[in-house]
């Protein structure tokens, strides 16, 4: 067991140093005991899900500080997508509740998590493909508007300074993705890497608090896993967005995060700093599969 | 974190008069009448572009999705901003201001700040492997740097030089990343400190104004270092040949790090008073190009390479009706109706798409075209001119060369070589 673990952790470690350049992981992991927040910015207590009888979450908690990237693992069917919908309130958990940025809810509607400031990215792409990735980004701005839907139709009063302020905005987030050569191109026909980029671009530019990343570099190769992980941490150096991110590349997640949360079968088995989680035998176990 | 550093040194202070800095500027440029003699060196010639049309675009730069643009006198207050903050540094006559970056207009203002307090810009090619410009940099020992982003600063890092100022242009990651405890500077806050202090121009017509550096196929690093005077010289030769004047628009498309953008883009910019614009990035250059419509085009084999392999890629199918219709209208020797014909409905819309619409001056830089590209260009009505790439490269070990370069070989009037067959 000690020499299959230690394989484990030595292929982790490599795979990050590989995936993650050196200054950007050293400054991570800096910020990681540098800031330390005085609160969570999300809290999540006994929190249970089923459909129909199946159980899909168990009983799960965790703390995600401001400011930190938690990644969320675990093998297929452990519950993660599922529990990154009930934070942003696509499912509704049967129990436990969710504290977020100081506010305690037992259900909460997708539209409240994004006026509150909870974005997110899916796992299947879910863009406006016919539409340029301009028009795809400007979306994410919806609502930071404040203009009527009439002085829109008829840009009058607040509509037309607004429409230059949005897209101000939608153009910095072009920039700091690097997507600019692409800003009028249809997002139907980009490649899949770029196309989510495009969908990262989108929630960002709804400026949250928290985003959430489904399976951000599911079927990129190595140099574009190494470019979203740098893109990753940038967002969340630049602007302190805190992330929560599903990702299946141990590698990646062990070299990005600054926290880590294992689940297996819906139940949490794992919670920790990457080096803690790398060490314990249950998730070694989950992940090898001898538990099962 | 990011060290930051006051560039107002008290020395400075006590010598600064309060007068309007526009105007002590031009009288530092002009002492005599502003148009009885040509300036000297290429921050002078700023000054009098400056005095002479303060208010007109000098540079224009695509951000945010926006064509951003400077007036000559803003680039002029610029320029005298980040001299001062040079000289508070200890940069002085002879020191060296090494640049790596892409095409942007901040690091055109430094190389001109440098080379008002009299230094030389050493420009590296950015899109070179970093262990080069490691060995370069080593050798060189700059006074200062012009690093474009966190990357660039990452490449003066591995070199262990603590040069006395860092510049850099895009922010992004350097605030939180600084171990090795560089001086870092963001030109957005040099440039926009005031300053009442005038400083005048210290540069020498005889001075190296920019060097450049390669490596050669031995593995010695070599040198080209160019002089104020030489620079003028090839620029007031190009702008007469191709009677340039302050209405062009030229596109700086290029890494920022060749001595023909030097000779055919930079020198002519100052002296004709045109208007300089760079792209977005460079990937994103064709686009803008295109949007711009820029009237002179200084590229080389390989910027007029791209734009025909990307007119191919582009043109339909062979075979198809469409692209007969093109063969059709591009051919070498074309009859009356075809050639109003094929105008009209493919050589304007294709020269529409590449951004040469509005082109009057599409000048090569260097090895010459390809014959196959050369015949395409042509076809499309652009007779691409070429001109010499005068480059000297000596060993970097040899003494510097700050003396004015002899003499280039007669040259007719216009400065043309007939035929295209230019030193090379």
């Amino acid at each position: 067991m000690t020499s299959i673990y230690s394989s484990f952790a030595a292929t982790a470690t490599t795979k990050a140093t590989a995936l993650v350049p050196a200054t950007t992981r050293a400054t991570a992991q800096a910020q990681a005991t540098a800031t330390a927040p005085a609160a969570s910015l999300l809290t999540l207590e006994h929190i249970s899900l089923s459909f129909k009888g199946v159980k899909a979450i168990t009983d799960i908690s965790f703390a995600v500080e401001r400011g930190e990237i938690c990644a969320l693992i675990g093998p297929n069917g452990a519950g993660k997508s599922s529990l990154l919908n009930v934070i942003n309130g696509v499912y509704q958990a049967q129990e436990g509740r969710i504290s977020f940025d100081g506010e305690t809810r037992q259900r909460m509607r997708p539209h409240d998590a994004a006026v509150r400031g909870i974005a997110r990215t899916f796992q299947n792409l879910a863009l406006f493909k016919g539409m340029s990735v301009l028009d795809n980004v400007l979306t994410g701005r919806n609502l930071q508007r404040r203009s009527s839907w009439l002085e829109q139709a008829l840009r009058l009063g607040r509509a037309a300074p607004e429409d230059d302020r949005q897209r101000e905005a939608a153009e910095r987030v072009i920039e700091f993705l690097h997507i600019q050569t692409w800003r009028n191109a249809l997002v139907g026909k980009l490649p899949y890497g770029l196309q989510k980029r495009v969908e990262l671009a989108r929630a960002l530019a709804s400026e949250p608090k928290l985003l959430l990343l489904d399976e951000p570099m599911a079927g990129m190769n190595a140099e574009e896993k190494q470019e979203m992980s740098r893109f990753i941490l940038d967002i969340n150096r630049e602007f302190g967005t805190t992330v929560v991110l599903i990702e299946h590349d141990i590698g990646v997640v062990m070299g990005l995060s600054h926290h880590v949360v294992v689940l297996d079968y819906g139940h949490k088995i794992g919670d920790g700093a990457p080096a803690e989680v790398r060490r314990d035998p249950a998730v070694i176990a989950a992940y090898l599969g001898t538990r099962h | 974190m990011a060290q930051t550093i006051n560039p107002a040194s008290a020395v400075l202070a006590g010598a600064c008069a309060n007068a309007p800095l526009a105007e002590v500027l031009a009288e530092s440029a002009h002492p005599a009448p502003a148009a009885a003699v040509a300036p000297a060196t290429l921050p002078n010639w700023l000054l009098r572009q400056s005095h002479q049309q303060a208010g007109r675009v000098a540079l224009r730069h695509k951000r945010l999705g926006v064509w951003q643009q400077r007036s000559w006198r803003q680039a002029a207050d610029e320029v005298h901003r980040l001299a001062t903050a040079l000289r508070a540094s200890g940069f002085g006559e002879g020191a060296t201001l090494v640049i790596v970056s892409r095409p942007r207009p901040e690091a055109l203002l430094a190389a001109l700040a440098a080379q008002w307090l009299g230094g030389v810009a050493a420009l590296l090619d950015p899109l070179e492997a970093a262990a080069g410009h490691i060995e370069v940099l080593r050798q060189l020992q700059p006074q200062a740097v012009f690093a474009e982003g966190l990357l660039e600063i990452e490449r003066l890092q591995a070199s262990a030089l603590t040069p006395a100022l860092v510049i850099y242009a895009d922010g992004r990651g350097v605030a939180s990343l600084n171990p090795a405890g560089l001086a870092l500077a963001d030109y957005a806050q040099l440039a926009l400190r005031e300053t009442d202090c005038p400083w005048p121009v210290q540069a020498h017509a005889e001075r190296t104004a920019f060097a450049f550096y390669r490596y050669a196929a031995s593995g010695q690093i070599e040198q080209q270092r160019i002089t104020h005077a030489e620079l003028l010289q090839q620029g007031q030769r190009l702008v007469l040949a191709e009677k340039l004047n302050e209405q062009e628009e030229a596109l700086a498309a290029r890494a920022f790090a060749a001595s023909g953008q030097a000779r055919y883009l930079l020198a002519p910019w100052l002296i004709a008073g045109f208007c300089l614009n760079f792209p977005e990035n460079l990937s994103t250059r064709d686009n803008d190009r295109r949007e711009l419509g820029p009237t002179l085009v200084a590229g080389t084999a390989q910027t007029y390479g791209r734009l025909h392999e990307l007119v191919l890629s582009r043109l339909p199918q062979p075979g198809s009706v469409q692209r007969r219709l093109v063969d059709w209208a591009l051919d070498k020797q074309p009859g009356k109706v075809r050639k109003v014909l094929g105008e009209w409905l493919v050589r304007r819309p294709l020269r529409d798409v590449m951004g040469f619409t509005r082109t009057r001056a599409p000048l090569l830089v260097g090895e010459p075209l390809p014959i196959t590209t050369l015949d395409f260009f042509a076809a499309l009505g652009i007779e691409v001119r070429a001109w010499p790439d005068l480059a000297q490269w000596r060993d970097s070990a040899a003494a510097p060369n700050t003396q004015v370069a002899p003499a280039a070989p007669a040259l007719p009037d216009n400065g043309w070589i007939a035929n295209g067959a230019q030193a090379a």
